[in-house]
């Protein structure tokens, strides 16, 4: 398929999206948050076809991060945290930072936004005032932190040009291969309309080279020109627009449903117990199913999903 | 004076919530995640403070919390909020930028200087355990002014040094933040179900400042992994008053998704 424009339809397939635009060993930006919007049909795409050596970023990095470790497809993690709060930690990438299979930098999640942020102004770095004084600044794995933020690489502690009293730490700039983003409504060109929280999306997503949205409804172009207002990320950042009703499921999409608790829980637990079982349910819900819809209907069925999208109209 | 009557009975969980929201002025920006912070935030806007605004990560401003979220994302932590925006606009232009008044931390280790610790058990170089990490708990720690710690008081979550500083608290003792080029201006309390802590303005060092109902000193010290010291107008904390515990219960956490899950063994319900 030529796509020879920023305007051409950039409409596909999740299947289609990924395979074109998520390569082994790319830097993946990951959207939602905790329970959240995550972007479980591109996550599971991505799973499905094993593309691996991945280094994942983003502030808080939850369940579709933890599918990819328990997948064996991540090198690295990059982020402010990683948890599902409520329903525990993220017991995959845990597992693995533990037992020394998985990479992981940390940053506050204000230092990690402040580096996508620096990755969408196309500056090397950005300031911030967060992490002084703390371990933060020491490179993941050093046995202690005597030179306090002097590697470059994670951050570097410096002083205010115009005010040599003031410190501030360095953030080096992200700029994700590709993010994957499930949001609200996308047109077929890619001009994306958030609705709600938005958390580290709109920074990430205009750092990166690439940018897959999956979204619950397509709408038409002549919408997003009645009210230009409205579009949180233009066409311009965006490559491939995939639709997918309940494209976040088990997490909630603000507006459209509310988080599946219990799936939630059950994943939690196969993670929490490692191989196989964290083997049986990829293979029964990612593996096993040919598409997003699929494992949907293995998931949960017509009756739940609509109970998920009643929860969240009450809420609103 | 007549006593006002007191509540039948109440746990040291939801006394520790009530404590808390004590400490919360009326007009107060407070940053809050989710669990027993968020209850005491909610607690206090619904009672003595109706003018407090939560400010959460995710990207929310000013909700009327509707009971219980369990995540910042949840939408429950969202209802009628007067702007749900970023994670910068919320994490920068407010908390870095200084208007963002108290920030609530949770930690599994926090120690004699407030340091808290919630990245990794286990020193650099050498981890047991994997912990969670910073989230936005570094940015408040850096940035507010106050800060609120809510746990429960065991030995082991208050060694004399955490393992690994993930949100500076005042780091090595006096003029430690300064040294590390963070603002001076800062004061922490932490609400235990043993007792409460505030830093001394001198030492820096958290001291014991008030006790919960019931408990001595000594079991406060047999739990306490450092040695703190007691403030000379030592006091205790006031009981709930049957109304606030009505509203925590009733209106706040009705379903009890955190006052129950979170009560430990050790937690008697009095």
């Amino acid at each position: 398929m030529a796509s020879t424009t920023r305007t051409t339809t950039k409409v596909m397939t999740a299947a289609e999206a990924v395979a074109r635009f998520v390569r082994p060993g790319a830097t993946l930006g990951m959207g939602g948050q905790n329970i959240g919007r995550c972007p479980m049909a591109l996550t599971h795409e991505i799973i499905r076809q094993r593309i691996g050596d991945l280094t994942v970023v983003g502030c808080n990095l939850s369940i579709g991060m933890d599918q990819l470790v328990g997948a064996g497809l991540v090198r690295r993690t990059e982020s402010g945290s990683g948890n599902l709060e409520r329903f525990g930690t993220t017991f995959c990438w845990r597992r693995g930072i533990e037992t020394g299979t998985l990479e992981h930098e940390d940053y506050s999640h204000l230092a990690m936004v402040s580096r996508f942020l620096a990755g969408e102004m196309g500056i090397p770095f950005m300031p911030t005032r967060s992490m002084l004084g703390s371990d933060l600044l020491a490179p993941a794995g050093a046995a202690t932190s005597p030179t306090r933020g002097e590697r470059p690489g994670k951050a570097v502690v410096t002083q205010n040009p115009w005010n040599p009293d003031e410190r501030v730490v360095l953030v080096p700039a992200m700029r994700p291969d590709v993010s994957i983003v499930h949001v609200q409504r996308a047109d077929p060109i890619g001009n994306v309309i958030i609705e709600g929280f938005a958390t580290h999306e709109p920074e990430m997503m205009r750092a990166s080279q690439h940018v897959i949205v999956s979204c619950e409804e397509l709408i038409s172009t002549d919408e997003i020109r009645a009210h230009p207002e409205r579009t949180t990320i233009p066409f311009i950042y965006v490559d491939a627009v995939v639709v997918q009703r309940y494209g976040a499921y088990p997490t909630s999409t603000y507006g459209y449903y509310d988080y599946d608790g219990d799936h939630v829980a059950a994943y939690q637990q196969a993670a929490r117990m490692g191989s196989p079982a964290i083997d049986e349910y990829l293979h029964m819900y990612v593996w096993g199913c040919r598409i997003f819809d699929e494992y949907l209907d293995r998931a949960s069925d017509r009756a739940a999903l609509d109970a998920l999208t009643t929860s969240m109209q009450e809420m609103l | 004076m007549p006593q006002p009557p007191r509540a039948a009975a109440y746990s040291r969980q939801e006394l520790m919530v009530i404590e808390a929201a004590r400490q919360l002025r009326d007009g107060d920006v407070v940053f809050v995640g989710t669990g027993l912070p968020l209850l005491a935030t909610t607690l206090a806007q619904r009672t003595h403070t109706p003018n407090v605004v939560m400010v959460i990560e995710s990207g929310v401003i000013a909700p009327l919390v509707r009971p219980t979220p369990i995540s910042v994302s949840d939408p429950k932590a969202m209802y009628r909020a007067m702007k749900l925006g970023t994670l910068r606009e919320v994490l920068g232009s407010l908390l870095q930028r200084g208007l963002i008044d108290v920030g609530f931390v949770g930690g599994a280790q926090i120690d004699r200087y407030a340091n808290i610790n919630s990245t990794q058990i286990g020193p650099l170089g050498a981890m047991k355990r994997r912990l969670p990490g910073s989230g936005g708990a570094n940015d408040m720690a850096s940035h507010c002014r106050r800060l609120l710690i809510i746990t429960h008081h065991e030995r082991r979550r208050f060694p004399e040094r955490v393992d690994y500083i993930t949100s500076p608290g005042f780091l090595d003792g006096p003029g430690g933040r300064q040294r590390a080029g963070l603002n001076p201006d800062f004061a922490v309390t932490v609400v235990t179900d043993l007792a409460v802590m505030e830093n001394d303005p001198q030492t820096c060092a958290l001291r014991i400042v008030r006790l919960m109902p019931g408990i001595a000193v000594e079991q406060v010290l047999a739990e306490t992994g450092f040695t703190p010291t007691v403030a000379p107008d030592l006091t205790t904390v006031e009981p709930p008053a049957p109304d606030i515990l009505r509203v925590l219960r009733e209106e706040v956490d009705p379903g009890r998704v955190y006052l129950k899950a979170e009560e430990s063994v050790e937690t008697v319900r009095r």
